[in-house]
């Protein structure tokens, strides 16, 4: 059996790429779980106050953003897909549409930052702008650290000296963590009333 | 980095501990680094001791104390502040052991020795906001009860405040040693510890809102800001000594990839001072 062969019958035995990062994910979710917890805790002693303030955020851009990111995790999927059948071009493609999703995102959140701002709720207006402020921007953290993850992605599949499958696999499990991630806080923070 | 060597080495005793432990002084070219490993393991167990159970200042109190509670605090915890804190001003050097031993491990990987200096650099500054500025607030405090209470609630809010809110400086150095593990060849650590030291990262992050709020979660006694950040410090620091140990265990004085370490029932090449544990 050759090197390659090897590998892939090994990674197909577990996780796509490496399965380190699959314990940051695990770890992360983890962490994620706790701050959840504390925040349906903390919002069930004062339920009014929540949902109260739940009003004056912008369902539409909640909506908006949760979308760009699953399109943007789409075409992630579709770049390893690319990758996996040798289409390297289309995998390139597929990344740097992921990378303008996410920039999409990114730009939209600060939009919406900047408009609660300028409507009077900041950091500390009450506890679930709190709450509102770090879990967002917890998330954002990871977005621009994705940004990092995807320029790696990017850069394997630019050289066809490197191109390492792996790699891409890895970067694309990031790069999913941050959607699901994203989806739970839609929902805590938007739609759970 | 080696004890001296004395040509062939002399069989490892059995029995006693002592004598054990006197021929791994003397015969074990690891002598170093297991006593670097052990000063983190017993500094760790002696500031968890310290800081929770004789100065009681962790977990931290409530921000939100007023002047009257806070003379109180000082007066609650009057000996075990000054005795404490005065084990702390005592043994605070040993860190500078603690770093180097954890600035090995970045020396021995294939990176540039630039990880492993910043790493030395950003621990060593740690310290001050980590552990010695807070000690020393609070000694003065427990010394100088008699001051004006608007006083000691300044220092009981320095103390709290440069312990809590200076979190960057650890936060850097995880992202240091993060990106050392993840282009280092020399497989000196698994992947997944590069990633772990960002996840250590991210929680250092949640820390800074206890510079605003002085109840709630993000307060700095809050389940957020501390108790989270806590739990998964403990986590990574359980982990990382776990790690350093296998490397010691693993290390053969080389420069290229640390080998792994023998399976179990397969021969050992020779003793070392692991064995006594």
């Amino acid at each position: 059996m050759t090197t390659a062969a090897r590998d892939t019958a090994g990674r197909s035995r577990f996780v796509p790429g490496q399965p380190d990062m699959w314990a940051f994910v695990l770890f992360e979710s983890l962490v994620f779980t706790v701050y959840f917890t504390v925040y349906l805790v903390h919002r069930s002693q004062d339920l009014d106050l929540y949902r109260q303030s739940q009003t004056h955020l912008d369902l539409h851009i909640g909506v908006f953003n949760t979308l760009v990111l699953l399109v943007s995790s789409g075409s992630m999927a579709r770049c390893v897909q690319a990758a996996r059948e040798c289409a390297y071009r289309t995998a390139l493609t597929n990344a740097i549409w992921t990378l303008l999703f996410g920039f999409v995102f990114f730009v939209s959140k600060v939009f919406e930052w900047t408009t609660e701002i300028e409507r009077g709720f900041t950091f500390s207006t009450n506890e679930f702008f709190q709450f509102y402020y770090f879990l967002t921007a917890i998330h954002f953290l990871h977005l621009l650290i994705g940004f990092v993850v995807l320029a790696v992605g990017v850069r394997e599949l630019r050289s066809p000296a490197r191109r390492s499958q792996e790699t891409i696999e890895t970067c694309a499990t990031y790069w999913h963590t941050i959607d699901y991630l994203w989806v739970l806080i839609f929902a805590l923070l938007y739609v759970v009333r | 980095m080696s004890a001296p060597s004395t040509g062939a080495m002399p069989e490892r005793p059995s029995g006693s501990l002592v004598r054990k432990v006197a021929w791994h002084w003397r015969h074990d070219e690891k002598r170093e680094l297991w006593i670097g490993w052990w000063t983190l393991v017993v500094f760790y167990n002696l500031y968890g001791l310290l800081f929770f159970v004789v100065t009681r200042t962790q977990p931290p109190p409530q921000p939100s104390l007023d002047p009257a509670g806070i003379v109180r605090w000082f007066d609650d915890r009057h000996h075990g502040l000054i005795y404490g804190y005065a084990i702390v001003f005592i043994v605070g050097g040993a860190t500078a052991i603690m770093n180097a031993t954890l600035a090995y491990s970045m020396r021995r990987m294939s990176v540039s020795r630039a990880f492993a200096y910043a790493y030395l650099v950003i621990y060593a500054l740690a310290t001050l906001p980590g552990m010695l500025l807070m000690g020393i607030a609070c000694t003065v405090g427990a010394m100088r009860p008699d001051r004006d209470p608007e006083l000691l609630s300044w220092l009981y809010d320095f103390a709290f405040l440069s312990f809590e809110g200076t979190m960057g400086v650890f936060l850097v150095g995880s992202l240091v040693w993060m990106a050392a593990v993840l282009l280092d060849r020399n497989r000196v650590f698994p992947k997944w510890f590069g990633y772990l030291n960002l996840c250590n990262a991210l929680t250092e992050v949640v820390v800074a809102p206890a510079w605003i709020f002085k109840s709630g979660a993000f307060a700095w006694d809050g389940t957020i800001a501390w108790w989270t950040n806590m739990g998964v410090f403990v986590t990574y620091t359980a982990v990382f000594l776990t790690l350093l140990r296998r490397m010691i265990l693993r290390e053969d004085f080389g420069t290229g990839p640390l080998p792994d370490l023998p399976r179990e029932g397969a021969p050992q090449a020779s003793g070392s001072m692991e064995a006594t544990r």
